[in-house]
């Protein structure tokens, strides 16, 4: 397929339908409307479902029982609407059911604004639900990036049977950029033999199949949570993903920062190189598992004096970075929030302070 | 060939086609050129990238911009201005309407019937071969249906905007031109233009294209991006 101009939303969309996911459910909300209303369109061409749910209480238990009896499915809202389907969600990893949700963030906390946000940085990789699970993280900085990652989460999310959240505030979503689109995924029929409840008549064996979340015994519960740790383990071993920015240079700031947020200081990171000064950037593509040898081993190098955790919320990432660079340099955090998205001019200014402080220190 | 449009202009067409750019640009053209130019946002569908986005800009060079009341302006509630209708009635010498996308934005115009009883206007569809929905003619003229059931109106003309946005090369102007002048052909209305990225416009041989062309300063940019300045 040659290069189209897409909202990112719209996108979303269509790499759903490109991956084989033919069961979509949703609820609209400002900024991720448009995922529902292009599927609405595009589901019955390809003979898929959309259903709206009557809330976001609905649609997420809507996407655990399609995914428990085996289907290909996807949700997408924006943050408010993932508060609310947070409680299935845990469910969901709980019952281990591959799925995957689409949080186009808007600012928050309560019902916020529908400006862009990064705010929910938490909610999605530390939990969100309640209980001993994590959700593989996904972060696009872009729209074609995002068509990339939705078509990488179903089989990350068949791979670990787990859900798996893509991340995009709301310009993600509402911009639009040229985009191709890969050919359909030769989507393997899901392997779900051993554990989807889709009836005792397509199946060889004879064991019946349970998808459960209700663990009376404390030592199955705990069976069951050291099962899910296993998992989240090989997450960090084999799907850490982030893309490095200017790091050969002698850089004396990194900066961490994801999303739309990144290509802003990446735009000041170009200004400042062509003024003589060198920063470079770490931008995670996986929250969740967070790229910490990365982070470390770039904080280490020697012209590094300082780390910026540069973010549209007021300080969530920050605290990964920390844990990462473990005191090595002094970690700082630079953001906002509430749709005021930060501009290549004030990062510059941000980051050039910290140069001049430490000079002074030095002098 | 120069843009010489006048009257109330109705600037439709599916979201994302560039209404907005095409607006602000077009108003920023004829104020250019001695004429007396006001702009109504009436996009209720979009929650960012709206002509809001320019009013100041706009308002330096002498261009209103009538938008919903200071309070509402980062609402996604379907507001329109109160002197939308005032507008109508008394009209600028180009008085520019920035509708919402497909059916959904331009349902915004039959809550204006009353005002537009008895006024001439000119409804033009923006058209993006470029964009999912307008690929083909079934598709453009699908979406031209839609828009005038749900307004009440009748597309008047076409503004062929192909564009890939900062990817776009003369080769995507000139292919949106031949699928414009089909899409003419058609139907039986007029071109009223075409654009082209201001950046291409010294590498395009205008002599193949055969109507007038609105040069297009991007100003619906990403924060990592710089809008073109405007001037008159």
């Amino acid at each position: 397929m040659s290069k189209v101009l897409m909202k990112g939303n719209e996108a979303i969309g269509e790499a759903a339908i490109r991956a084989g996911c033919l069961n979509y459910f949703a609820y609209p909300i400002t900024p991720q409307s448009e995922v529902a209303e292009y599927l609405a369109r595009r589901m019955p061409e390809v003979g898929g479902v959309f259903l709206q749910g009557e809330s976001e209480v609905a649609v997420g238990y809507m996407i655990f029982g399609a995914s428990a009896c085996g289907a290909r499915v996807m949700t997408t809202s924006s943050s408010p609407g993932i508060s609310l389907m947070s409680e299935a969600i845990s469910y969901i990893a709980c019952g281990q059911c591959p799925s995957v949700f689409v949080n186009i963030m808007r600012g928050g906390p309560g019902l916020g604004g529908i400006l862009p946000s990064q705010g929910d940085y938490f909610q999605a990789t530390k939990g969100g639900g309640h209980g001993d699970y994590r959700l593989l993280v996904l972060a696009p900085a872009s729209v074609q990036e995002a068509v990339d990652m939705v078509m990488m989460a179903f089989p990350l999310a068949e791979k670990y049977r787990n859900p798996v959240m893509i991340m995009g505030d709301g310009l993600i979503g509402q911009m639009m950029e040229p985009v191709v689109f890969p050919d359909h995924l030769k989507t393997e029929q899901l392997n779900t033999e051993t554990w989807a409840t889709s009836g005792m008549d397509t199946r060889k064996s004879s064991t019946r199949n349970l998808v459960k979340t209700l663990y009376l015994d404390p030592v199955q519960l705990n069976a069951q949570n050291l099962l899910l740790k296993a998992k989240y383990e090989r997450m960090k071993k084999e799907d850490v993903r982030f893309e490095p920015y200017n790091i050969d240079s002698d850089y004396q700031v990194l900066i961490v920062s994801y999303g739309t947020m990144s290509r802003v200081c990446r735009t000041a990171i170009d200004n400042l190189k062509n003024k003589g000064i060198q920063i470079a950037m770490i931008r995670p593509q996986t929250l969740f598992p967070f790229p910490e040898t990365a982070i470390r081993d770039a904080a280490s190098k020697e012209s590094c004096k300082t780390v910026i955790s540069i973010e549209m919320s007021m300080g969530q990432m920050v605290e990964d970075v920390e844990r990462c660079v473990q005191g090595r340099k002094p970690v700082e955090w630079y953001g906002k929030c509430g749709g005021e998205v930060p501009t290549p001019e004030e990062i510059m200014e941000v980051v050039q302070s910290y140069l001049t402080t430490k000079r002074k220190e030095q002098n | 060939m120069d843009i010489s449009i006048e009257g109330i202009v109705i600037i439709s067409g599916n979201y994302g086609s560039g209404k907005t750019e095409v607006a602000i640009n077009l108003a920023v053209y004829r104020k250019n050129q001695g004429i007396d130019v006001r702009v109504a946002d009436l996009d209720i569908v979009n929650p960012y990238f709206r002509t809001r986005e320019a009013r100041k800009q706009l308002a330096e060079l002498g261009i209103e911009v009538v938008l919903p009341p200071e309070q509402y302006m980062q609402a996604d509630l379907p507001i329109i201005s109160r002197s939308v209708s005032g507008l109508i009635r008394h009209p600028s010498t180009l008085t520019i309407l920035d509708v919402g996308g497909n059916n959904v934005g331009a349902m915004v115009l039959a809550s204006l019937a009353d005002s537009f009883r008895g006024v001439s206007y000119q409804m033009l569809q923006v058209v993006n071969p470029f964009r999912p929905l307008t690929q083909t003619l079934d598709g453009v003229l699908k979406m031209k249906q839609e828009i005038e059931k749900a307004s009440g109106m009748t597309i008047s003309g076409w503004i062929g905007n192909a564009n890939l946005i900062d990817e776009s090369t003369t080769e995507t102007i000139f292919s949106g031109y031949a699928f414009m002048k089909q899409i003419c052909e058609s139907t039986g209305l007029p071109l009223a233009f075409i654009t082209a990225p201001a950046f291409l416009l010294s590498e395009l041989n205008i002599d193949q294209l055969l109507c007038p062309i609105l040069p297009i300063k991007r100003q619906l940019v990403p924060p990592w991006k710089q809008a073109v300045r405007l001037k008159v």
